[in-house]
């Protein structure tokens, strides 16, 4: 009896815990191997862009919280830079410090869900528990300077909305120091982990031409060997002071993408210490307008968020509130060569290319 | 050899296990909370002058105010926030001249039926306070102004009298001569 063969699709999310949110790709899977993949985002899309318009500019900041909410310090940080550029205005040193302070620390908890989450998504549950541990704490310091702990709405046109509160400095120092011990505890209980490096190395490789031809950025093209990170390469804000590594890896695999993350995580601790060595006196806000009222034109700031190049576009017709807003995700168009990606694959390396990835739905679908 | 990696893994977490617990209890241990923590709003009727700042600086229409004039006062009479739609950005509270508008340290909002979820702030009888404060403001101001001018109307008469009588002594005066 001859048996029948054919292919089978299967749905991947939006309620799958390792699709980091409500994202679905249609798999059409010959056996175990994916033939074809079609990504189907957009089950978080709030219109943010939409909702900008009928907001004042200041009022559009709570509302890029929620595009990556695993890094909202970044992306209060990129608007604002970008309304800053409008207007003219010069942010106080201080300002720039803090910034540079809490966007640091963003990234770190950013990238701690992306390596917790990663190895969650192999199997290992206990990986994922540590990254956690550690990023509580970076929570509970934001707690402390704005009140949440996920969503900061913590930047403002002009520097940021409140002071460094007592005790802060003194708590991350303390941070900083634990978290050099916790980046050893992620190497020994994940990186070197024998069954996590079978399941990623060699897997899902992304060649550093097709990286750049698809435009990707931030981890996932530093990885492929790319040694683009705008910290660097178009510095903005106050980042040619302090003294850091942009770390590289050469294969592309899900390994590379994977520890290319703790790697940077360590040189965001060198960054935030020389920043809170330095940390100057000062205002935290510049002197601006009562009613915020940039030129009419348009502006186009980027920054490097954790996901990789978060970009601004706002066009202002002269008014209170922006005429259009748009912001480039980096985890949309990191997300764009995925289909290509994992062809070829098997279904349980899709789950470790999707989490090397590192997507956050709220920024894809904004 | 294979395996060395996932042995070292194992030692991380054995070692870790007699070391004390990260987390709490939670409902009966509680973690402190920073000052700047945004809870639930709460709000100082007495300190408001109704200024609408804190409803123009909100994102998203979560704060209506309900006001009345009287004796060319504006009272609030009805201040309600609409917690299901706020984003606890703490804008509001930002924007307001008066600290009116706090947040506390109350997380837990979670309520039994929807239409607690819309806080109403203000209360009639602070309303009819304050409405019967303003008013007895009013009248004290309208006594004062009336005792003024009736000083002041006085004073101008005894002026006028004291004019009279020296252009009359003046007058009587050029008579002599
Ligand atoms: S916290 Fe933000 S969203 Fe909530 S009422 Fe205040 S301004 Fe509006
Ligand atoms: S901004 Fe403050 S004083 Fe003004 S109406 Fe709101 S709560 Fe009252």
């Amino acid at each position: 009896m001859a048996v029948r063969q054919e292919e089978f699709v299967l749905n991947m999310g939006p309620q799958h815990p390792s699709t980091h949110g409500v994202f679905r790709i249609v798999l059409t899977l010959d056996g175990e191997t994916v033939v074809k993949a079609d990504p189907v985002p957009g089950y978080l899309h709030r219109g943010i862009e939409k909702l900008a318009e009928a907001r004042t500019y200041t009022q559009v900041i709570p509302y890029t919280d929620r595009l990556d909410y695993l890094a909202s310090m970044l992306m209060n940080w990129g608007y604002v830079q970008a309304v800053e550029k409008l207007m003219g205005i010069e942010v106080p040193l201080r300002a720039e410090y803090i910034r540079v302070i809490v966007g640091e620390l963003a990234r770190i908890a950013s990238h701690l869900v992306a390596t917790g989450a990663m190895a969650s998504d192999l199997g290992g549950l206990t990986g994922f528990l540590y990254t956690f541990r550690d990023r509580e704490e970076i929570l509970d310091l934001f707690e402390m300077v704005c009140g949440s702990r996920l969503t900061a709405s913590y930047m403002r046109i002009g520097g940021v909305a409140k002071d460094l509160p007592e005790g802060f400095v003194p708590k991350a120092k303390e941070f900083l120091k634990k978290f050099t011990l916790s980046l050893a505890e992620y190497n020994g209980l994940i990186t070197g982990n024998e069954i996590f490096q079978r399941r990623t190395k060699n897997v899902g490789i992304l060649s550093a031409e097709k990286a750049v031809d698809m435009s990707l950025s931030g981890p996932v093209l530093r990885a492929s060997g790319v040694g683009h990170d705008l910290r660097k390469v178009r510095p903005y804000s106050i980042y040619p002071q302090f003294e850091f590594e942009v770390p590289l890896r050469t294969n592309g695999d899900c390994f590379d993408r994977y520890y290319l993350r703790v790697l940077e995580m360590a040189e965001s601790v060198k960054i935030i210490e020389q920043a809170l060595a330095s940390l100057p006196e000062g205002p935290v806000m510049a002197k601006i307008p009562r009613i915020i009222k940039p030129p009419a034109g348009e502006v186009y700031t980027e920054i490097e968020s954790s996901k990789g190049i978060m970009g601004v576009y706002i066009v202002s017709d002269g008014s209170p509130k922006p005429y259009r807003v748009h912001f480039r995700r980096p985890s949309f168009i990191n997300l764009g060569y995925l289909a290509e990606m994992v062809r070829g694959w098997k279904v349980a390396d899709v789950v470790a290319i999707l989490g090397s990835l590192d997507i956050v739905l709220g920024e894809v679908d904004c | 050899m294979f395996g060395k990696g996932l042995l070292k893994g194992m030692k991380i977490t054995m070692v870790r296990f007699f070391k004390p617990k990260e987390t709490v209890q939670y409902p009966e241990v509680r973690l402190p909370l920073p000052d700047r923590f945004l809870g639930k709003p709460e709000f100082y009727y007495d300190k408001c002058i109704a200024c609408n700042q804190c409803v123009a600086a909100c994102p998203n229409n979560v704060i209506t105010l309900k006001t009345e004039t009287v004796e060319k006062k504006k009272i609030v009479t009805q201040y309600y926030f609409d917690q299901q739609y706020c984003l606890f950005c703490g804008l509001c509270a930002e924007a307001c001249p008066k600290d009116a508008l706090k947040f506390t340290k109350d997380f837990e909002l979670t309520q039994y039926k929807r239409q607690d979820i819309k806080l109403k702030f203000v209360n009639p009888e602070q309303v009819a306070k304050k409405k019967a404060e303003v008013l007895q403001a009013a009248l004290e101001k309208q006594a004062a102004q009336e005792k003024q001018a009736a000083q002041e109307k006085q004073a101008s008469a005894d002026k006028q009298i004291a004019s009279e009588k020296q252009a009359a002594g003046n007058e009587a005066a050029a008579g002599v001569c």
